[in-house]
């Protein structure tokens, strides 16, 4: 996951972490007489999960076993943070202290999410409800309602929906109530526009500071989208959104589908589950929840490097030099351009 | 007091101000409200009638809620002897009527009789798909038109009709909400006292769940009745407030009362349709079950209450039942006043509708039953094609002699089925012809050429017949009529009505030229619009193209359409319509001027007259970009890139820089997520390799710089197998363009070149793809809907755009179209064919990515798109501070007339008849009814923004003198700056693109009546004919006092907040539009003053 701010200010503003950019590009008149300066600051969350060669969840490691390397370039850590524990900030001598952001130290900012944007996941589930789902619709209702009421405490939740148009059911909220009734409030639709909607919802979690991932709950057909899943894979890997995929359909009967919610979920760090039965989708969902609470989130501001394309990323555990572990993360991102 | 003095007396209120009125009017004219406001404010200070007067009528002006304490202020400061305080007075009580003040009115109570529907109104309304804005009076029409659209379905095994799963679940529903009526008893309360109990069982049994876990904080409601459940959560039954009463075991209480819906004149009326024998059921299970019925109910819910009632009274409902889909279509039109039917053209065509009908229309009731009973349709399509005209149009159509000669056309000699029959109105292209029709000052029919190219297209028919009958009588056309009756004849037949295409985008090209177009060039483009056709809006962007440069146009595109390899055709197809797509982007917003227009594009299509090389075509291109560049007055030394994108956001004034800047930037954004390669970087590279064929040297750097840029060039998306791509039997994949430039590897090549001159000069034809790409996205950009997710997504999108087709259609000159939804494997949607609808196409693509923020909602296809590209095309750069506020003045001028028709009888029917210029006769009748009952706020509700632009402009010519500022305002405006202030300006300014009903994206404001749904068209002209968004953002924005340049950024977002916020019931749902439009506005003003209080409040 990569945050991005851009903002236009003046050159006197302190670069906090990233390069400064002259904008070139609107050369109008207008824009000649007051040239635009842009500030990127650029900051990478990159989370994973770490199994050992039996597939258990190896937990326990401290910022120190962990190496991160960006095109082969290894880079500082600047936060670490394993499963809902609270994120610490890795100090320059390498010790480690619990996160403080400015909003926290600044009280009067009366901003209290930003406070804890770090603790825990923020969760977007995806629910299809097009015509596809009107058979187990319900059931399915049921299975995210249970799911949403077992989150961790420190999580967020957020429930959209989706037929031919996505839904704010519920916004990104900790209240669990909230969360169901939203989901409970649920109209069935007409056509699927899965990828639509897909790219929708990581649009709106990309906003949100923190580790998220995004849950998507179909059986799969799509006859309504506009964006290739691939597309929509680029941008939660460039975002650093991990995908779970829940298809309510076997594998074998839509081959296709299958073949992409496998492709967008591994490759964004996630994981693909086929459960068609209702207690398959409570099992998938239970899996989910332990990768969250199993996983690591690191956050480095990357070190320069002129790539400007797809850039590698590879966590390397120093407590394994045989290389038994096993770690599911995304492959890499585009870092974002600016002009 | 005489309504002309009361005129007078405002005009002489701001005239005999102490403050400087001209100062006032100088700022206001610059823009600057705020300023003028406070020297008025500071001025009103003095407590002098005059000062307060000028402060108030300001405010007023201006829709300020302070404007009735400003008059209240003045009324206080007159003399009780003052002539002005009469006028005052007034003023305030149009303004407490008119809802801008005082206190709310009440809520209107339908007199008709009503029946209970189980359960919530909300419930139910979900069920059945319908808003939850809709007032009651509208509920029973709105599940009408949903059960005869979706409410049945062809039975496969036998002709009946068999309920679809849309009805089953409204039945299923009722069903269910009818068990927990009787669980909520007498009291219609659903009471759960605690968790254990069997009143919980009782429910949750009804509700299809049950509890998991004892009672307690571990409760939780599952599943156990699939079917039951999904009408739970389907009907929004409160499934989570009831789980949290039983965790906390706190009691739970809900209002399970039946709904009180009125039924248009009674239960007793439709039940009395009833077949005899029929089982006894409630009303709305018997409504449900019978559609006939129901459509009977939408048909006389249409008609004006006078009218239907005549109709009721003289008509056994079972003989109506049998006309009833005549009445959903064209009832709207019928109006019987004072017992006669009121007929299109009376009175000098009373003797035709007599001849035709077979009744006079002095008897209402038998003159429409005559009507109806005709012909299955086709005559009462006719009368309501000829009712929605006025003027001469109408006129002409009604002549007797015509009239019958034309309808004889289109009735043909069987009539079933009529156009009535289908789901869409079928009478489409007839419709169509009768509106756009255009007569010469002589009163005859305008025919494009002459009568001769009409009857050759018939008689020799380029791509076979038409009609047999027609081939043979063409050869004996004499005069116009001919012509017309012809095309009246083929209006009536379901294919595809070339001639009328052809015939009225042709008058659409010659009503905007200021010379019509030669016979011979009208003869090439009849016979070559069946492949050329959706270019010829092209030539509207300019009024003084040359018959020539049509011609090479057309030359061009034969040329280009003859090149067999695909590929190449489609860099020239590419690479030409996007530079004539910049041309008419360029003539549009006044960047070419009309002068210039035609060289510019005579140059461009010089380059395009044959086939060329790949490097004659770079060359082609770059000349291209320089003519436009040169009529666009670019200094030599400009940056090509840079000055690109500012042409394509338009020429700003310096006060618009912010905005300006911003539109730039969203364009560059586009751009970059493209990976397109600049302007400058080509010209750099070709201008080099030119220097090296003349001994200079590689630009190694420069090289280097491209080559990265086309390393980000991704693969195409190809995850279709192999067989799947020949399933689609396409035979010219885009990947192969992409895949091309990917393979060029720049410095490879100009290594092996060497020092030959000659090769190295060659090599710039690399570059066309490349060139190719960057003018196409430039036409994409410019065009991009609010968003663009597909463009900022998909960075191949315009590069994917396919100017080939699929194998065996040639779509290179065809419109665009969107390619590709909703294929899981695939690389996304594209654009395919030629770029003369790229702004619909691109809107159509975008669309379902727009929010709906009403629970249940859903985007409105065929209609959003349109709204975008509403929004998109036109720019407003050029309009000034007072053209804002001269068409928010007529606005209000409207509304003023509306109010001034209820406190004041003698104005109303003329009032009235100006507003049945555009509303039907119910609507116009019931805002009558209304303003007499001094409702001024519900008929205003009704009123759409451009009909009171019209209102006021119509009241303006008559001698009505309607009592406030406005008229007075507008002619002091209309006087300063004649060419600014007037009907056509403000059409320029404000008008929408209409691609389908003007054959032209230049915006334009038309003065037609809403149009309804269409067959081959759906909400499609029904969007083109809205013409009402615009106009009220432009009142807004007098309003909030938002410079004009900010709407080129806020048009498009406010149209985006609008989308979002429509709940439509069905494809006809205008009113849901109307309501959104104003959730919009009334957000925008609340923010507005409340960021404007907090300011006052820092200051």
């Amino acid at each position: 996951m990569k945050i991005t701010r851009r903002s236009a200010v003046s050159l006197s503003v302190p670069v906090l972490g990233g390069g400064v950019v002259l904008v070139g590009g609107p050369a109008a008149l207008l824009a000649q007489e007051r040239p635009t300066f842009r500030v990127k600051v650029d900051m990478v969350v990159h989370s994973f999960t770490i199994t050992d060669a039996k597939g258990r969840y190896v937990n326990g490691l401290k910022h120190t076993d962990i190496r991160i390397l960006e095109d082969g370039i290894q880079q500082k850590i600047a936060t670490f943070a394993e499963g809902n524990k609270p994120p610490l900030q890795v100090l320059d001598d390498g010790s480690t202290r619990p996160i403080l952001t400015p909003e926290s130290q600044n009280p009067a900012s009366g901003d209290q999410r930003s406070t804890d944007a770090f603790v825990g996941t923020n969760v977007f589930v995806l629910f299809d409800t097009s015509n596809y789902m009107y058979r187990g619709f319900v059931y399915a209702s049921d299975a995210i309602a249970d799911f949403v009421r077992g989150l961790d405490r420190a999580d967020s939740v957020a429930v959209y929906t989706f037929s031919r148009n996505l839904t704010r059911a519920a916004d990104l909220s900790k209240d669990r109530a909230d969360a169901i009734a939203g989901l409970r409030k649920a109209v069935a639709g007409d056509d699927s526009a899965l990828y639509n909607a897909l790219l929708l919802t990581l649009r709106d979690a990309a906003k949100v500071p923190g580790r998220k991932v995004v849950i998507v709950f179909s059986n799969g057909p799509d006859n309504g989208s506009m964006v290739a899943p691939d597309d929509v894979r680029a941008v939660a890997e460039d975002e650093g959104i991990p995908i779970y995929v829940i298809s309510t359909s076997e594998v074998s009967k839509d081959a296709i589908s299958s073949g992409v919610f496998r492709r967008i979920s591994g490759r964004t760090g996630g994981k693909a589950y086929f459960a068609k039965t209702w207690q398959k989708q409570v099992e998938a969902f239970e899996s989910i929840r332990e990768d969250l609470g199993n996983s690591y989130t690191v956050t480095y501001y990357p070190a320069s490097n002129p790539n400007e394309g797809f850039r590698k990323i590879a966590v390397e555990i120093a407590t394994d030099p045989g290389k038994k572990f096993r770690v599911r993360a995304r492959p890499g991102y585009r870092p974002s351009r600016s002009f | 007091m005489k309504p002309r003095f009361l005129l007078v007396c405002f005009a002489c209120l701001s005239a005999m101000a102490a403050v400087d009125l001209r100062q006032v009017q100088t700022l206001e004219s610059k823009g600057a409200v705020a300023e003028a406001r406070a020297l008025l404010r500071s001025g009103a200070t003095s407590g002098s009638p005059d000062d307060l007067a000028a402060y108030a009528e300001f405010l007023d002006r201006r829709r300020d809620p302070e404007a009735r304490p400003a008059y209240d202020a003045l009324l206080k400061a007159l003399p009780a002897s003052s002539p002005r305080r009469a006028t005052t007075e007034r003023r305030i009580k149009m303004l407490e009527l008119a809802g801008r003040s005082g206190p709310s009115a009440p809520a209107r109570q339908s007199e008709w009789p009503t029946v209970n529907i189980p359960g919530p109104l909300r419930s139910f309304n979900r069920m059945a798909a319908l808003s939850p804005d809709l007032p009651p009076e509208d509920l029973f029409g709105a599940l009408a038109r949903n059960v005869v659209t979706n409410g049945y379905q062809a039975a496969s095994s036998n002709e009946a009709l068999e309920q679809t799963e849309y009805l089953k679940l409204v039945v299923r529903y009722l069903s269910q909400a009818r068990e927990l009526e009787k669980l909520a008893g007498p009291s219609g309360m659903i009471r759960i006292e605690q968790c254990e109990s069997t009143q919980t069982a009782d429910l949750l049994k009804v509700l299809g769940y049950r509890m998991r876990g004892g009672c307690g904080a571990e409760v939780v409601l599952e599943t156990v009745n699939a079917t039951r459940a999904f009408l739970t959560v389907d009907s929004g039954f409160p499934l989570s407030p009831l789980e949290q009463a039983l965790r906390t075991n706190r009691p739970f209480e809900l209002n399970y009362a039946p709904t009180k819906v009125p039924v248009l004149y009674g239960p007793e009326y439709w039940q009395s349709a009833r077949d005899k024998g029929a089982a006894e059921t409630s009303f709305v299970d018997f409504f449900l079950s019978d559609p006939a019925l129901c459509r009977l109910y939408l048909g006389l819910s249409k008609l004006d209450p006078e009218t239907a009632d005549e109709l009721k009274k003289g008509i056994p409902v079972a003989r109506l039942k049998a006309f009833s889909h005549i009445l959903d279509f064209f009832g709207g039109m019928f109006q019987i006043r004072g017992g006669k039917a009121i007929v299109p053209g009376a009175p000098r065509s009373i003797p035709g509708w007599t001849d035709l009908a077979g009744a006079s229309p002095d008897n209402g009731v038998q003159f429409i039953e005559k009507l109806i009973n005709r012909d299955d349709g086709w005559l009462a399509s006719y009368f309501d094609s000829a009712a929605r005209i006025h003027g001469r149009e109408q006129e002409f159509l009604t002549d007797s002699a015509r009239m019958k000669r034309y309808y004889t056309a289109i009735r043909g000699r069987i009539t079933s089925p009529g156009p009535a029959r289908p789901v869409f109105r079928a009478n489409t292209d007839m419709l169509l012809l009768a509106t756009r029709l255009r007569l010469e000052p002589s009163g005859v029919p305008h025919i494009p050429g002459n009568i001769d190219i009409w009857k050759n297209l018939f008689v020799n028919h380029p791509h076979g017949k038409y009609d047999g009958k027609l081939t043979k009588t063409a050869a004996n056309w004499k005069e116009p009529d001919d012509l017309l009756e012809a095309l009246f004849a083929l209006s009536r037949k379901a294919v595809e009505n070339e001639p009328l295409k052809i015939f009225m985008a042709l008058s659409d090209l010659n009503r905007r030229r200021s010379k019509p177009l030669e016979p011979a060039t009208v003869d090439r483009l009849a016979r070559e619009y069946r492949s050329l056709g959706s270019q010829y809006s092209i030539f509207s962007e300019a009024p003084d193209l040359k018959d020539k440069t049509i011609l090479a146009f057309l030359d061009s595109a034969t040329a280009i359409t003859k090149i067999g390899d695909q590929g190449v055709r489609a860099d020239h197809a590419g690479m030409m319509q996007s530079l004539v797509g910049l041309w008419q982007i360029f003539c549009r917003q006044g960047l070419i001027s009309p002068g210039d227009a035609d060289a510019t594009l005579d140059q461009i299509l010089q380059g395009f007259s044959k086939p060329r090389t790949s490097r004659e075509l770079f060359d082609a291109g770059r000349a291209g970009v320089t003519a436009l560049f040169k009529a666009t007055k670019t200094s030599d030394g400009a940056d090509p890139q840079e000055r690109m994108l500012d042409l394509l956001s338009g020429e700003a004034q310096i006060t618009d820089a912010d905005a300006h800047t911003q539109v730039v930037q969203d364009m560059i954004r586009i751009f970059e997520a493209q990976h397109l390669i600049s302007l400058k970087t080509l010209w750099d590279l070709a201008d080099n390799l030119e220097g090296a064929a003349k001994g200079g040297k590689i630009n190694v750097p420069l090289v280097t710089k491209l080559s990265t840029r086309i390393q980000e060039i991704q693969p195409a998306r190809i995850a279709l197998s192999g067989a799947e791509k020949n399933a689609m039997a396409f035979g010219y994949w885009t990947e192969k363009h992409i895949d091309n430039q990917r393979k060029v590897n720049f410095r490879a090549v100009f290594e092996k070149l060497g020092n030959d001159p000659e090769k190295l000069r060659d090599a710039r034809g690399l570059l066309a793809q490349f060139l190719r790409d960057t003018l196409v996205g430039y036409n994409y950009i410019h065009y991009a809907p609010p968003g663009a997710q597909i463009l900022i997504t998909n960075p191949l999108f315009v590069r994917s755009h396919d100017f080939i087709g699929a194998q065996g259609s040639v779509q290179t000159w065809k419109s665009t179209e969107v390619f590709g939804t909703g294929w899981p494997s695939s690389a996304g949607g594209r654009l395919v064919g030629s770029l003369a609808n790229v702004p619909y196409a691109l809107a159509e693509a975008e669309q379902n990515f727009l929010i709906p923020t009403r629970e249940q909602a859903l985007i409105w296809g065929d209609l959003v798109p349109q709204m975008i590209v509403s929004a998109k095309v036109p720019r407003f750069w050029q309009v000034t501070p007072s053209q804002l506020h001269y068409a928010a003045l007529l606005q209000r001028l409207g509304e003023s007339a509306v109010a001034f028709a209820a406190v004041d009888a003698q104005a109303r029917p003329a009032v009235v008849e100006i507003i049945s210029r555009q509303a039907p006769p119910a609507r116009a009748r019931r805002i009558e009814t209304l303003l007499a009952a001094s409702d001024v706020r519900s008929a205003l509700d009704l009123l759409l923004p451009s009909e009171a632009y019209l209102l006021g402009a119509r009241v303006l010519a008559t001698d009505l003198v309607v009592p406030g500022p406005e008229a007075a305002e507008i002619k002091r405006l209309a006087a300063a700056d004649p060419a600014k202030h007037n009907y056509v300006a403000i059409s320029q300014a404000f008008g929408t693109p209409k691609p389908t009903l003007a054959n032209s994206y230049r915006p334009t404001l038309m003065d037609l009546r809403t149009f309804p749904t269409l067959m081959g068209y759906s909400s499609r002209i029904l969007a083109e004919s809205w013409e009402s968004s615009t106009l009220y953002y432009a009142a807004l924005a007098d309003e909030l006092d938002v410079p004009p340049g900010q709407l080129n950024v806020n048009v498009p977002i406010w149209t985006q907040k609008t989308v979002e916020a429509i709940f439509a019931t069905h494809l006809e749902d205008w009113p849901a539009l109307l309501r959104s439009l104003r959730i919009v506005g009334d957000n925008l003003r609340t923010t507005a003053r409340k960021s404007a209080g907090q300011r006052a409040a820092v200051q």
